[in-house]
């Protein structure tokens, strides 16, 4: 007979209805709480767009520095807009405070850096 | 016999899970913290940078005492700036500090040479020229008398130089030097008046090193004679005396101030120290200053012309890489004399209010300044002679800067030396 012949001469036991449905839960619940680990993560860890605007940043301000003109200035790397503002130093008419803000391409602040320089006309 | 035990494996795979979850969380933190911390850092480095900037370019007095501040009055931009008079410098200490970090940087502030004052010589015009013999060889632009310079016979020797004399421009010099910093010169005056209480050096310790960054450390010997040898000074330290002071060969110093009425250098002594004194100096034979150091006779007394002059004599081969001056409020006393020994060679500058006496084999790679020069042989003594001797204010490297007591001093300032950082 074809059920003699499948009948288990091992004794394989099958899980029961239960334990696979409180496994199916457990493991729905943790890979819940591992995707919201790793978004989290992803998240909040900074991003590559962010380092490289500070990257750019200090590069930009390098430049400024060496110039012998300081005005206000928009310039674009990459695909990032860099705008660049000179303001005078309190109280000290040969210093002045050059902004350095980086923009993304959708115009959202992504780094900022801020430095008191020397005018070159001195 | 196998067994299906679906819960087991389901706490096997979580197992498994939670241990690359945690793996997440930690690789994500430590690489934030890292980059915070980098960030930080970058941050204090533009802070530190514009305070560096603002010191070298102010010359308000509020930092005189230290001064700490907002620099945009954003957050995390917290400076602290502090400019100190240092005998013919200023030493600035600039830090930058973001919560519990900090960053510092100690230097001495000096001024770039104004090239249109600058020469390798210059004597004021008394109506009589300057004479050269021997090899002598005048190496820059000089600032000597209307009468003119001229080749003279002296000692048997002819003067055996370029054909020229000067190899350089010559220019008209006035009847008076061109004046020190009143500035510098007051707060000079303020130094060697000012008699601390009495402290001397502690017994057994044989090393003393002071940071810019905390209070002046100083030694007053009051009119006890005292020798500093088998010690070593080093930062924000000042030595007083009423009395002579002798410094040993043993004793090592740098960056020190010494104010005293007599200051006498043994011989040997290697170091870079500033020297002022209202009586005398002497540095003997075989000395070695490295740059930047100073020696500074000053005499601000008034009225008594009775007494012997200021002097400051530098023994025979001693290598000076100094500022060398000498000053005197009252031109009725007694003019101040430095005297540079045999082959003594001085890298930087001497300014001299008085008399110049010079040696056969000196060499003054920089520029002179003086109201006379003397030289004296065994039998005779020559006024404005010049003999064996060079002068080269070429021989100076174009980074060299000045203490802005000088009259060659111009602007901007600049960065001398780094003394301290992190």
């Amino acid at each position: 007979m074809a059920g003699s012949k499948l009948r288990n001469r091992h004794g394989v036991r099958g899980s029961t209805i239960l334990e696979v449905i409180i496994s199916m839960i457990i493991i729905i619940v943790v890979f819940g709480i591992a995707m919201m680990i790793f978004t989290n993560v992803n998240r909040l860890s900074l991003s590559a767009k962010k380092l490289k605007a500070q990257a750019i940043l200090q590069h930009t301000l390098l430049q400024a520095e060496q110039a012998k003109d300081h005005t206000d200035q928009t310039i674009t790397v990459d695909d990032m807009t860099i705008k660049q503002e000179i303001t005078p130093f309190e109280n000290e008419p040969g210093l002045s405070v050059i902004t350095l803000t980086a923009f993304d391409p959708n115009h959202e602040q992504v780094a900022r850096l801020k430095k008191v320089i020397m005018n070159h006309e001195e | 016999m196998l067994k299906a035990s679906a819960l087991y494996m389901v706490i096997v795979i979580t197992l498994v899970i939670g241990v690359i979850c945690s793996a997440l969380i930690v690789a994500a933190y430590l690489y934030k913290s890292q980059y915070q911390a980098k960030f930080r850092t970058d941050q204090l480095r533009n802070n530190l940078s514009s305070g560096i900037t603002i010191l070298i370019h102010s010359k308000d007095s509020i930092y005189k005492d230290g001064h700490t501040f907002s620099l945009f009055n954003d957050d995390a931009d917290s400076v602290s700036l502090k400019k100190t008079d240092w005998g013919a410098f200023d030493v600035c200490a600039a830090s930058a500090f973001i919560k519990r970090d900090t960053l510092y940087k100690v230097f001495s502030l000096a001024n770039q040479i104004d090239s249109v004052k600058w020469g390798a010589l210059y004597l004021i015009d008394e109506d009589r020229p300057v004479s050269v013999s021997g090899n002598t060889v005048i190496r820059g632009n000089v600032f000597i008398p209307k009468a003119g310079i001229r080749t003279a016979y002296v000692d048997n020797q002819a003067y055996t130089g370029d054909q020229h004399i000067v190899n350089g421009k010559t220019f008209d010099s006035e009847r008076k030097l061109p004046p020190l910093s009143a500035a510098r010169l007051e707060q000079l005056k303020k130094q060697l008046s000012v008699s601390p209480p009495l402290n001397n050096l502690p017994a057994g310790i044989d090393s003393i090193a002071r940071s810019f960054l905390e209070p002046t450390l100083s030694y007053s010997f009051g009119k006890t004679a005292k020798t500093i040898s088998h010690v070593s000074l080093k930062g924000n330290i000042i030595l007083y005396s009423d009395t002579t002071l002798v410094i040993d060969s043993t004793a090592r110093l740098n960056n020190v101030l010494v104010f005293a009425r007599g200051i006498v250098i043994k011989s040997g002594f290697r170091g870079n120290c500033q020297l002022f004194a209202t009586d005398s100096i002497s540095v003997e034979r075989d000395c070695k200053f490295s740059y930047p150091s100073c020696f500074g006779i000053l005499r601000f007394t008034t009225g008594n012309t009775v007494g012997l002059p200021a002097k400051l004599d530098i023994g025979d081969r001693a290598d000076c890489e100094a500022l060398i001056f000498s000053y005197q409020k009252d031109d009725k006393q007694l003019p101040p004399v430095i005297s540079l020994g045999k082959k003594v060679r001085v890298l930087g500058q001497v300014y001299s209010m008085g008399i110049l006496n010079l040696r056969a084999g000196t060499t003054i790679d920089g520029s002179v300044f003086t109201k006379r020069f003397l030289y004296q042989s065994e039998f005779t003594r020559y006024e404005n002679y010049l003999i064996n001797v060079s002068l080269n204010s070429r021989a100076l490297s174009p980074y060299y800067l000045s203490s802005d007591l000088t009259p060659v001093a111009g602007r901007p300032k600049k960065i001398l030396q780094w003394l301290e950082a992190n």
